[in-house]
């Protein structure tokens, strides 16, 4: 058969956010892809120079739709890093408390579209049921489901009641034991394993070679995660265990999914028993002194690394981010070589995407 | 005179054009919600397929330039026109229009027609999801439609009459086939998945990865059309099978009808839950369920019926 050139993306089923592969092929296999990003651009690095340090917390808040705490975490925490501002006990708690249950949450969201783009609809609708309820957590803390305006230079803008957070720990109860169903479908079902083992296979050499973190990473045997190994905020504190398989495949990137939301609601239970008390936040100042530093966080894609320079004024000279889907992108032309385009569609919903990340 | 006239409204009402529309959008409902359900959603309401037909029905009919407009326009009327013919020949709870030695395989043959149909639509409208599609499908079609036929071919042979009707008053003098055929009829149900291109066999039109396959450029009357023939080929289907492998009747024409619409539903919540049960296979995967899978055990089946047949 002649070759054929299909189009995924801009727009396409399978992407929740804009990227352009023009995909060769020839019948089913993939010969050929051709990469373009940037439609979601939207000059956020260059506006926040524009911004004063508070300002552009909201606005760093928007770089993304599903991580979008843990971008202020990093920003935040480079800040006070360079003001010298000591954060509350209880402000940092909570911050990480929020960040657990982001994380809770978009692995859910994750395990959902790719049981939708296997075609087992009733994967997404489970999946995304069971998110529901940390949206609920979410929402009753910071008032917000998405965007939450949890943080703030200084401390956070949520001071939970002892009954809040003892209704948070009954829902993410009730959230662990749905976990554990998801769980069993995705380490047990013959369906979901058929579609997903041995798909878009990457070992340690290919992860080092492309400088690919976060669950991806792990699924391959890189035992590293940030929250352990560079520990920040109250992580040293808290106890939990780094998941790490050695399949390399989307099979393993599920599992390593799927138990990492099991060990993030243990950490929320942890974070909420020993959450001390307290202020949750400080005053910053309007002027940060000069100098440069480097925020690194475990986002729920990998890491996120901010670097952040004070000329000495009330804005800030630079903020550059790196989000750990711009190396994932750039493995895919290799790893898509050769799959059907059956395939394809696990190896990309398998990578877990966000492009309003690596554009921003 | 009077003959045309009722001929014109068999053809019109029952168990022509009206019936079939009417059963094709309660059974369309029925598939919907039983998934909901399943699922975990509370589904559409009852007139929700309805309306998706007429909403669909009155907007304008949008083609890419080099599309073929004539084929593009009459593949969906043609292949609707065959399901809709093949349904006049199946019997409902024990009424039929008419009935000939052979029928069977003419309902066969005119409910594939719309594989065809829809392969041809992929070519028609050009674009290259259509196009990988419409290999899809065709490639799809060779899978199903040999198990599919084998397993057929056992009632037949059972009942020694290639008439729908002499099979199912066969059954009647017995047992329903099923408890013989049990392979048969699995075979048959997944099969019919295949033609009906529902998951996990959506392979031609998989949404994730060919968007709508060759379904993709069709729109506005062509792809209500296209629908509506897809769901009445699944009514017919679901008749075909209870009548070929639950054929039991019983005393009463009330009994009867609703004997045989609950076995009907029953097939149709059957087909649900294996839809939501799996993932979409891929089309490498179908190909070795279709010959290596349903093939052997279908011809196991037959085997099974030829050495009852002979015992009895």
């Amino acid at each position: 058969m002649s070759r054929l050139v299909i189009p995924i993306g801009p727009q396409h089923p399978i992407l929740k956010e804009p990227i352009s592969l023009k995909v060769e092929v020839e019948g089913e296999n993939i010969t050929h892809v051709d990469l373009q990003i940037g439609f979601v651009h939207r000059g956020i690095e260059k506006l926040v120079e524009s911004l004063n340090w508070v300002q552009a917390v909201p606005l760093i808040e928007r770089i993304c739709g599903i991580c979008s705490h843990v971008h202020t975490t990093t920003y935040c925490q480079g800040v006070e890093q360079l003001a010298g501002i000591e954060v509350p006990k209880r402000a940092l708690y909570l911050r990480t408390l929020m960040c657990e249950l982001e994380r809770i949450h978009s692995h859910l969201l994750w395990l959902g579209i790719v049981g939708r783009n296997i075609g087992q609809e009733a994967m997404f609708m489970y999946a995304w049921r069971d998110r529901e309820l940390v949206m609920d957590v979410m929402e009753a803390f910071s008032g917000g489901r998405v965007s939450h305006q949890a943080n703030t230079i200084g401390g956070v803008r949520f001071d939970p009641s002892p009954a809040e957070t003892a209704a948070a720990q009954k829902l993410l109860a009730e959230l662990e034991s749905k976990v554990v169903a998801l769980r069993n479908i995705v380490e047990h079902s013959e369906s979901f394993i058929s579609r997903t083992a041995g798909m878009g296979v990457m070992n340690r050499d290919d992860i080092r070679r492309y400088g690919l973190l976060g669950p991806v990473a792990r699924a391959s045997g890189v035992d590293f995660d940030l929250r352990r190994d560079r520990p920040y905020s109250v992580y040293p504190e808290l106890d939990f265990k780094v998941i790490v398989r050695r399949e390399g495949d989307v099979w393993a990137r599920a599992m390593v999914r799927v138990e990492e939301t099991m060990q993030s609601i243990a950490i929320c239970h942890h974070i909420i028993n020993k959450l001390p008390g307290g202020a949750v936040s400080v005053k910053a100042p309007r002027r940060v002194p000069v100098g440069e530093v480097i925020s690194r966080t475990e986002a729920p894609r990998g890491e996120v690394v901010y670097y952040i320079r004070s000329e000495g004024g009330e804005h800030p000279a630079r903020v550059k981010v790196r989000t750990p889907t711009l190396p994932t992108l750039a493995s895919f032309p290799e790893l898509l070589q050769g799959v059907s385009i059956a395939d394809m569609t696990v190896i990309i919903s398998g990578a877990d995407l966000c492009i309003a990340c690596a554009d921003r | 005179m009077l003959d045309w006239l009722l001929l014109t409204l068999q053809m019109l009402f029952f168990p022509g054009l009206v019936f079939q529309f009417a059963g094709a959008m309660v059974f369309e409902w029925i598939y919907r919600v039983s998934i909901a359900s399943l699922e975990g959603r509370i589904g559409p309401p009852w007139y929700q397929p309805l309306m998706d037909f007429l909403k669909l029905i009155s907007k304008e009919d949008i083609l890419p330039k080099s599309a073929n407009r004539w084929a593009a326009t009459l593949l969906p009327v043609f292949s609707m026109a065959c399901v809709f013919t093949a349904g006049m020949y199946v019997p409902f709870a024990g009424t039929v229009f008419d009935s000939f030695e052979g029928d069977l395989v003419m309902v066969v043959i005119l409910l594939s027609v719309p594989s065809l149909g829809y392969f041809l639509n992929g070519w028609a409208t050009g674009g290259s999801y259509s196009l990988i599609g419409a290999n899809r499908s065709l490639l799809q079609y060779f899978s199903y439609e040999v198990p599919f036929l084998t397993a057929v071919a056992g009632p037949a042979f059972m009942a020694g009459s290639w008439s729908i009707i002499v099979i199912k008053d066969y059954q009647s003098q017995f047992l329903s086939l099923v408890f013989l055929a049990p392979l048969g009829f699995l075979v048959a149900l997944v099969a019919l998945i295949g033609k009906l291109k529902r998951n996990p066999f959506d392979i031609p039109k998989a949404k994730s990865e060919i968007v709508a396959g060759p379904l993709t450029e069709t729109s506005g009357e062509s792809l209500a059309l296209w629908h509506l023939t897809l769901q009445v080929q699944a009514l017919i289907g679901i008749f075909l099978l209870v009548n070929l492998f639950l054929g039991k009747v019983y005393p009463g024409a009330l009994v009867n009808f609703l004997f045989f619409l609950g076995k009907a539903v029953a097939v149709q919540i059957l087909l649900g839950l294996i839809s939501v049960g799996y993932a979409r296979t891929s089309i490498a995967n179908l190909t070795d369920i279709g010959w290596k899978v349903l093939v052997p055990l279908s011809l196991l089946q037959f085997l099974v019926l030829v050495i009852v047949k002979g015992l009895a």
